[in-house]
C-alpha cells in the first residue's frame, strides 16, 4: 500500500469522525480504492473556486445528482461532479460562458421560485420534475449558445465520465489493452461500453 | 575551437534530425545534435501512464494555457495530457501575414513525439507530376531511386500496414496491419462495389509485431492504448526519442545538446564552404560557435528556412544558398477543408476492444488512371467508424435511472472521414524575416504568408462531396458534410521552403538534399519537397534523410566536401 493511500485512509477516517460517519458508502469506497483528489474532495469539504455562496453550489450539486443519481451504482456526487463543475467553470470556461452559466443559474432558480417553490425547498421528485421540464424546454428552444441546463448537463456527463467511479462502474476500462480487436461480439465484453 | 569541432552537426532532433544523427553516427562521424528545446529521454514521458481521472479538468484546456499558447490551442490539438509538447506561443512568436497554424514542439524529439504516425510512400505518379504538368520544378529523383530508402526507413521504424498493389500508393515493408472494425469492413465493401474506390487500414508507425531487426532493444510492441501523443514508455510507436536517437547514442559518436538555438550558418567565403553554426543558449543567452565538416539542417521546413534566411554573407546576401530566390518560398501543407460523417444502422451486437491508434485510409483516386478533373492532383481520406459515446446524451432529456441504463449500452455506430488534399507549390506562398521585429533573444521574427489558391479551391468541392457520396452510396443515414475553416499549416505538414531540383537557377537543393551553392550543407526536413503529394510526408523525410546522410559520408570520404 502506498503512502499516498495510507494518507487517504487517514484523511477519510478523520473526516468520517468529524461528520459523525456521514461520508457516503460509495464515496468512502472510492477514497479507499485510491481515487483521484478530485473525488476525495467530494468526500471532504471543498471550497468552490467559481460558484459563489452555498445556494449556487447546492443547486448545481442537486441538478447534477438528479441527472446522474446514486442507485445501485455511484451518482454524480459520489464521482465528485459538483467540484469538477466548479473547477471547469473556474479554469476552462471563458468569461462569456462563465457569465452565461451564472446568469442561467439565477434564472433557473428564479423560475423554480415563481413556478411553485424554491428549487432546494422542493421534495426530490418535484426537483427532478423541474429539471426534466427545464431540459425539455431547452431542447425545444435555441441551443446556440447553450442554455444553462444543457451546460450543466454536459458538465455533469463530462465530470462523471472522467471520474474513476463513473468510468469503472459503467465501462470496461483497460489501461493496457495489449491489442486491438476490430469485431467482437458485445456478449464477450464484461461491460458493454469499452472505454476509449 | 577544438572542443567545439565535430565531423557533423545536425540541427534539430525531430523526425529528420533523429535519422540524420543515427545514420551519420553509425557511419562513424562524430556528430553534434543541437536541439533548441529541452531534453527528453526515452521512456520519461510525464503523462504517459496517467488514467483519465488523473488528468485535470476532464482533459480540457484551461484559459491560462490558452493565453500562453493561443496558436497551438486554437487548433484543438493540445490537451492537458499532451500540452507540454506544444510551444509557448508568447515566448516563440511569429507573424501571420495570412492565418497560418504553426504547430511546434520545441524539445528533443520535436514533433516526432506528437505525430499521427501515418506513413505512406509517395508514388511514381507523385514524383512525375511536376514535370508532366509543368508545375514548380521537376523532382530530381525517381520513385525507383527512392524505393530502397523507403524500405530501409520502414524496416527500421516499423510500419504496420496491408499490401494492396495500388500504383498510386506503393506497398512497403510492413508489419501486420491493424484490424478494420466491423463497420469499416462493411464500408470498404460497399464503396468498392458501388464506386470502385479502395479503403485500406492506415499504414502507421506502430509495432503490431516485434521489429524485424535487433537494432532497437528499447522498443516493445504497441499495446493499443492510443495514447501515443503523450510519448510511449513501451516504445510502441516510432519517434526519434524512442528509436533513432537511442541508436545514435549507442554508437558513442553522438553529442546531443538541448536548449541550443541555432540561428546562423557560418560560411567561409574563401573555402566556399560552411564551417559551422552559431548558437544561442535558450536559457543563458550565451553565444557559441560550433564547427564541423558537414551540416545537416533538420529544423523543420520553416525552422531551417529561418536559419538560412538569417545567414547572410557577401556570397549569400539574400540568405544561405539562395541564388535562386526560392528560399522560404513554395510553402505547402495539405489542404483540409472538411469531410463528412454519417450514422450507421445495425451492427449493434458487435464492438471492438483495445484502442486502435489508427484509422482507415482511402487513397487518392482523383486524376488517377482514366479519372480526369478540372484541377490537378488529388486527395485522400482518413477516418474511422466507432460506436458513439456519452456525448450523445449532451442534448437529451434523459435523466436518472433512464439515463444510467442508456449510458451502460454503447451508442449507435457512426463513421466520419476527413480529406487531405495536395497543395501545389506557389512561389508567392512564402516566409521571410522581419528585421524590425525581434523575439526575446533579439532574433528577427519569421513572417509567414501562405494561402490556398485556385487549384485547391476547385478540389475542395470534390473533397467534401465525394465523402458524402460514399457515405450515401453505403446507405448510411444523417450524412453531414463538414466545411472546416482551414489555415495553411493546420495539417502540420508544412514543406517546400528549400526545394530540390536539377537546376540551381530555380531550386535550392540538389537531388541529394545538398545546397547547390554550398555542398557541405544538407537540408533534409520537409524543406526539400518540390511537391506535396496528398500523403502524410514523414516517411518520405526519413527516406531522404537516410539517403542524404549516406551521400554525405561517401562524399566526405572522397574528399568532395
Amino acid at each position: 500500500m502506498s503512502d499516498e493511500m495510507m494518507h487517504r485512509r487517514e484523511v477519510l477516517r478523520r473526516v468520517a469522525l468529524m461528520l459523525g460517519g456521514a461520508v457516503s458508502a460509495p464515496a468512502a469506497l472510492a477514497v479507499l480504492q485510491g481515487c483521484s483528489a478530485k473525488e476525495s474532495a467530494s468526500a471532504s469539504a471543498f471550497t468552490p473556486k467559481f460558484l459563489t455562496g452555498p445556494s449556487e453550489m447546492d443547486i448545481v450539486t442537486e441538478v447534477a445528482e438528479i441527472i446522474i443519481p446514486r442507485t445501485d451504482t455511484s451518482g454524480a456526487k459520489d464521482a465528485g461532479v459538483p467540484a469538477f463543475i466548479d473547477s471547469v467553470l473556474a479554469g476552462v470556461y471563458p468569461k462569456d460562458a462563465q457569465d452565461r452559466f451564472q446568469a442561467g443559474l439565477k434564472e433557473f432558480a428564479a423560475m423554480a421560485a415563481t413556478s411553485g417553490s424554491k428549487f432546494l425547498g422542493r421534495e426530490p421528485a418535484q426537483r427532478a420534475a423541474f429539471v426534466r421540464q427545464s431540459l425539455e424546454k431547452a431542447l425545444e428552444g435555441e441551443r446556440n449558445p447553450k442554455p444553462f441546463i444543457l451546460m450543466a448537463r454536459e458538465l455533469t456527463l463530462l465530470g462523471f465520465f472522467t471520474s474513476k467511479v463513473g468510468i469503472t462502474e459503467n465501462m470496461e476500462y483497460v489501461a493496457v489493452p495489449t491489442a486491438y480487436h476490430g469485431c467482437v461480439p458485445l456478449s464477450q465484453l464484461k461491460k458493454h461500453v469499452y472505454w476509449e | 575551437m577544438e572542443q567545439n569541432s565535430f565531423d557533423a552537426i545536425v540541427v534539430g532532433s525531430g523526425m529528420s534530425g533523429g535519422w540524420a544523427a543515427k545514420e551519420l553516427t553509425e557511419k562513424g562521424l562524430k556528430t553534434l545534435v543541437l536541439e533548441r528545446g529541452r531534453m527528453v529521454r526515452h521512456p520519461d514521458y510525464p503523462t504517459a501512464t496517467k488514467d483519465p481521472w488523473d488528468l485535470p479538468y476532464g482533459n480540457r484546456i484551461t484559459q491560462e494555457t490558452r493565453q500562453r499558447k493561443p496558436v497551438q490551442t486554437r487548433t484543438g490539438y493540445p490537451t492537458p495530457a499532451n500540452q507540454h509538447w506544444f510551444v509557448d506561443d508568447l515566448d516563440n512568436p511569429y507573424v501571420e501575414a495570412q492565418p497560418f497554424d504553426w504547430l511546434r514542439g520545441y524539445h528533443v524529439g520535436g514533433r516526432s513525439l506528437m505525430w499521427a504516425r501515418q506513413s505512406y510512400r509517395l508514388s511514381p505518379m507523385d514524383f512525375q507530376a511536376n514535370a508532366k504538368e509543368g508545375v514548380g520544378v521537376p523532382w530530381p529523383v525517381t520513385y525507383d531511386e527512392m524505393a530502397p530508402w523507403y524500405d530501409k526507413a520502414e524496416t527500421f521504424a516499423g510500419i504496420s500496414g496491408s499490401v494492396e498493389g495500388l500504383p498510386q500508393l506503393p506497398d512497403g515493408k510492413f508489419l501486420p496491419p491493424f484490424d478494420l472494425n466491423c463497420v469499416e469492413v462493411d464500408f470498404k465493401k460497399r464503396i468498392d462495389e458501388k464506386l470502385g474506390r479502395k479503403l485500406i487500414i492506415g499504414r502507421v508507425a506502430n509495432l503490431t509485431a516485434p521489429l524485424t531487426h535487433n537494432e532497437s532493444p528499447q522498443r516493445g510492441t504497441c499495446q493499443s492504448r492510443n495514447m501515443c501523443i503523450r510519448g510511449c514508455p513501451f516504445g510502441g510507436y516510432f519517434s526519434s526519442v524512442s528509436a533513432t536517437l537511442p541508436s545514435a547514442e549507442r554508437t558513442g559518436n553522438m553529442t546531443l545538446m538541448a536548449n541550443q538555438i541555432v540561428y546562423e550558418i557560418i560560411y567561409d567565403n574563401d573555402k566556399g564552404k560552411a564551417t559551422g553554426v552559431r548558437v544561442l543558449d535558450a536559457e543563458t543567452g550565451k553565444q557559441t560557435d560550433y564547427f564541423a565538416k558537414v551540416v545537416f539542417l533538420c529544423a523543420s521546413a520553416l525552422g531551417s528556412a529561418y536559419i538560412m534566411l538569417n545567414s547572410t554573407s557577401s556570397r549569400f546576401p539574400n540568405g544561405f544558398g539562395n541564388d535562386s530566390g526560392e528560399l522560404g518560398c513554395n510553402i505547402m501543407d495539405h489542404n483540409k477543408p472538411g469531410g463528412s460523417n454519417a450514422s450507421v444502422e445495425g451492427y449493434l451486437d458487435v464492438a471492438y476492444t483495445g484502442r486502435r491508434p489508427n484509422g482507415f485510409y482511402i487513397p487518392r483516386y482523383r486524376n488517377v488512371g482514366k479519372d480526369k478533373r478540372d484541377y490537378l492532383r488529388g486527395f485522400g481520406y482518413q477516418g474511422r467508424a466507432a460506436r458513439s459515446g456519452f456525448g450523445r446524451f449532451n442534448d437529451s432529456a434523459l435523466i436518472g435511472d433512464d439515463l444510467k441504463k442508456a449510458f451502460q449500452e454503447p451508442g449507435p455506430w457512426n463513421l466520419g472521414m476527413t480529406a487531405f488534399g495536395e497543395i501545389l507549390p506557389y512561389h508567392e506562398n512564402h516566409a521571410k524575416l522581419d528585421p524590425g521585429r525581434k523575439d526575446k533573444h533579439g532574433l528577427p521574427l519569421l513572417v509567414v504568408n501562405a494561402i490556398v489558391r485556385d487549384n485547391e479551391r476547385k478540389m475542395e468541392a470534390d473533397m467534401r462531396n465525394d465523402a458524402a457520396e460514399m457515405l450515401e452510396a453505403a446507405g448510411y443515414k444523417n450524412v453531414k458534410v463538414n466545411s472546416d475553416n482551414y489555415n495553411v499549416g493546420n495539417s502540420i505538414h508544412e514543406m517546400g521552403t528549400a526545394r530540390m531540383g536539377n537546376d540551381p537557377k530555380n531550386s535550392v537543393l540538389n537531388k541529394y538534399n545538398q545546397v547547390h551553392a554550398c555542398k557541405n550543407v544538407f537540408v533534409t526536413d520537409g524543406s526539400f519537397m518540390p511537391s506535396s503529394g496528398c500523403q502524410n510526408p514523414s516517411l518520405t523525410y526519413m527516406a531522404f534523410t537516410a539517403r542524404a546522410a549516406d551521400h554525405a559520408v561517401s562524399e566526405l570520404k572522397k574528399g568532395n566536401l
